[in-house]
């Protein structure tokens, strides 16, 4: 059972989650360690704080005539979705906030990103930042449809839209077992909304870093941060929507939901390594031709699962 | 106490250098980057994210135009550095990194300029692959702001009326060609019209790719072995740039690491199995494949009516094709390491294809690359011209191509 934390509880969703996020990024670092032949030590785990301080002290820049309001605002945008998005996640026995949407909520702040990355592409007057951003917008049509479908079969597994609720559905049997399909492609949206791994191409090599070509110093922590916060509260989601959230034998409910988003962060991060850069015009193909009706059985078998029982297996 | 110095110096741990290869450079950019992957150092990808401005290889007369505009581009803290051998490559490094820390220094370079782009677009632009403008047309029409003239328009592929605008690759840009210029008209993400401007090159040494051949010929005594060896590493540093645009950093990395330790171990200690391992596993990504397929086809009758050789003509096909080609040829010279037989160049081609009568493989690339590239997006030009490669090093004198109207 999923309780209601006290208020000042929204104070410690950021924290936590950056918590998180470090733990990603430093055993990303790792693994980029071993990859390049460097000892796999403390010297690299630090990588990412370096990195940070880096930024942190480093000129911020211009360009000729940008909308510096539309670029200032898209770049803030993709930190602050990821952290609000995080804000109906439960940990443990307790969420910050129990509202009857929070998938639905969920769902708009991953959208934010949309006009975040398109207004941060737009607003540098650059080409490669422009096409930068609207290579999102590509994406977003190829990936949101699948993801929306996704987290309509959890919803529709438990019959609410509140997390906590779903959370509650799963104390018999989890999702992901009657529920791969929708799993799998939520993961994949995961990489999409953060544009991270196969789902890079927004910030693609192929473009000098696409919409992070014209940014330094703070603006571009703002940008690495936020895609790696949204990873984080992806990963963090996928535990009360397909894993059962704190539920686990022995161990306490913090426990198990600590583990549970460490092993999907890991998978996300592992994996992320061993993929090229899809293009988003050929998964766009993919994700309407397949993903599309098959994230639509998926909802639909759930449909007819919980019409048939009366209610989650 | 002094914040910002502290975490200057903290931050100097590990800075991302840009580095721009000279023409004949190729020696001392391999340095480099062995150097960069051994410390940790990430490699820029623009002006915006560099520290340390690395020039690599001698004879920077070319460039200096580019460089100056590109160190204007870029935010404080920042060092440029130069290196002119492969060994000098780890002092220039640290020296650049005691200059990224000095607190007092960079708050004198902070002062002295704030970063931007180029002041005028359509006057340069070639920096780290950033954008130059619209060409100098409507001046006298409405005004703009900070001057800008406006867009011109034309045709589209599907008879639109659309802007152009005029966009240079090269010459600073990571993971490409050195020396390559390509100046492309684009509209959206379109390529409507391409052309190559490519300088001669300035470096005394030749090609470092094809100097086990050029020694041959000049009468040298050369194994297959040791010409394998280079052959191998050409095409693991071939591989390297495609799969860095292709967005796969992780093989990226991989190729170079298998690079170095070819060159670095000789003969007797490359990294044989490992490489066979690699080139298996990049040509059989699916997803690879997938990204790649249908792009930049240069099909086996155009490629011998255009005279090209070597890897890019027995391909005959896509992007996908020229890896996979890359990827088998790779293992088979990797298979003739021992060979203590000396170079007969019939036998074991340069990595891409045979030098002279007439030309060399790079004129032949240069020439098919802007058929290639127009109606292709932007994501395609990279992928295209990574796939071909050429070794602008090769070139006997300065080329000009141009195609379309």
């Amino acid at each position: 059972m999923v309780v209601s934390a006290p208020l000042w509880s929204v104070l410690v969703v950021p924290a936590v989650l950056l918590v998180f996020t470090l733990a990603a990024v430093t055993g990303d670092a790792l693994l980029a360690a071993r990859t390049a032949g460097r000892p796999v030590a403390a010297a690299g785990a630090a990588g990412p704080l370096v990195e940070a301080t880096r930024l942190l002290v480093g000129q911020r820049r211009t360009t000729l005539a940008p909308d510096a309001l539309l670029w200032r605002l898209g770049l803030l945008t993709v930190s602050v979705a990821g952290v609000l998005a995080a804000v109906v996640i439960p940990f443990g026995g307790m969420t910050a906030s129990r509202m009857s949407v929070g998938v639905v909520w969920f769902n708009a702040m991953e959208v934010l990103t949309w006009a975040g990355l398109w207004m941060a592409g737009w607003g540098a007057n650059s080409v490669l930042s422009m096409v930068g951003g609207y290579r999102f917008v590509a994406q977003g049509l190829a990936y949101e449809l699948p993801l929306m479908f996704a987290l309509i079969t959890a919803a529709t597994g438990a019959q609410s839209l509140n997390v906590a609720d779903i959370v509650g559905a799963q104390r018999n049997l989890w999702f992901v077992v009657w529920m791969p399909v929708a799993f799998v492609v939520y993961l994949a949206g995961v990489y999409a909304f953060s544009f991270l791994g196969p789902f890079a191409y927004p910030a693609g090599t192929d473009l000098a870093g696409g919409v992070l070509a014209e940014l330094s110093g703070v603006d571009r922590l703002m940008v690495e941060a936020g895609r790696w916060l949204l990873l984080t509260a992806g990963a963090g989601m996928a535990v009360p929507l397909f894993l059962g959230g704190g539920d686990g034998p022995l161990l306490p409910e913090w426990v198990w939901s600590t583990l549970k988003t460490l092993a999907v962060l890991a998978v996300l991060v592992w994996v992320r390594r061993r993929l090229p850069t899809l293009r988003a015009d050929r998964y766009l193909e993919l994700a309407w031709v397949v993903l599309i009706p098959l994230t639509i059985l998926q909802a639909l078998a759930a449909a007819l699962v919980v019409l048939t029982l009366g209610g989650a297996p | 106490m002094d914040l910002t110095g502290v975490l200057l110096r903290v931050g100097a741990a590990r800075p991302h250098v840009l580095t721009v290869t000279t023409p004949g450079g190729t020696a001392v950019r391999l340095a480099a980057e062995e150097e960069l992957r051994r410390r940790g150092w990430p490699a820029a990808l623009t002006p915006a994210d560099t520290d340390v401005l690395l020039v690599a290889g001698t004879g920077t007369d070319v460039l200096a135009e580019v460089l100056d505009e590109v160190w204007r581009a870029m935010p404080a803290p920042r060092v440029r550095g130069h290196a002119t051998h492969p060994g000098d490559v780890a002092a220039v490094l640290d020296a650049a990194r005691s200059a990224l820390a000095d607190g007092i220094g960079q708050r004198a370079l902070a002062a002295a300029a704030r970063p931007s782009a180029p002041a005028r677009p359509d006057q340069g632009g070639h920096a780290g692959g950033e954008s130059g403008g619209d060409e100098d047309h409507g001046m006298s029409g409405p005004e703009m702001p900070a001057g800008l003239p406006t867009a011109e328009r034309g045709e589209d592929r599907d008879g639109l009326k659309l802007d152009q605008l005029h966009v240079f690759l090269g010459p600073v840009l990571p993971n490409w060609p050195a020396g390559l210029v390509l100046r492309l008209t684009v509209q959206g993400d379109v390529v409507q019209q391409a052309a190559v401007d490519a300088p001669g090159p300035g470096g005394e040494t030749g090609s470092f790719w094809t100097d086990p051949w050029c020694r041959a010929a000049a009468g040298e005594p050369v194994s297959v072995g040791e010409a394998a060896l280079r052959r191998v590493a050409a095409h693991l540093d071939s591989l390297g740039r495609l799969l860095a645009v292709a967005g796969w950093d992780d093989a990226a990395v991989a190729a170079r690491r298998l690079r170095d330790e070819t060159l670095s171990g000789g003969r007797s200690a490359a990294p044989r199995p490992a490489v066979e391992r690699f080139s298996r596993r990049v040509a059989r990504s699916r997803l690879l494949a997938w990204s790649t397929r249908g792009l930049g086809v240069l099909s086996p009758d155009d490629a011998v009516a255009a005279a090209v050789r070597g890897p890019a003509l027995r391909a005959g096909g896509d992007v996908t094709a020229r890896y996979r080609r890359w990827c088998s040829e790779l293992a088979a010279a990797a298979a003739a390491l021992d060979d203590d037989a000396p170079l007969d160049p019939a036998a074991l081609e340069p990595p891409r294809g045979r030098l002279g009568s007439p030309g060399a493989p790079a004129a032949e690339l240069l020439a098919v690359l802007p058929g290639l590239l127009e109606g292709a997006e932007l994501a395609a030009v990279r992928l295209i011209v990574a796939s071909l490669d050429p070794d602008l090093d090769e070139l006997p004198a300065r080329v000009e191509v141009s195609h379309g109207g």
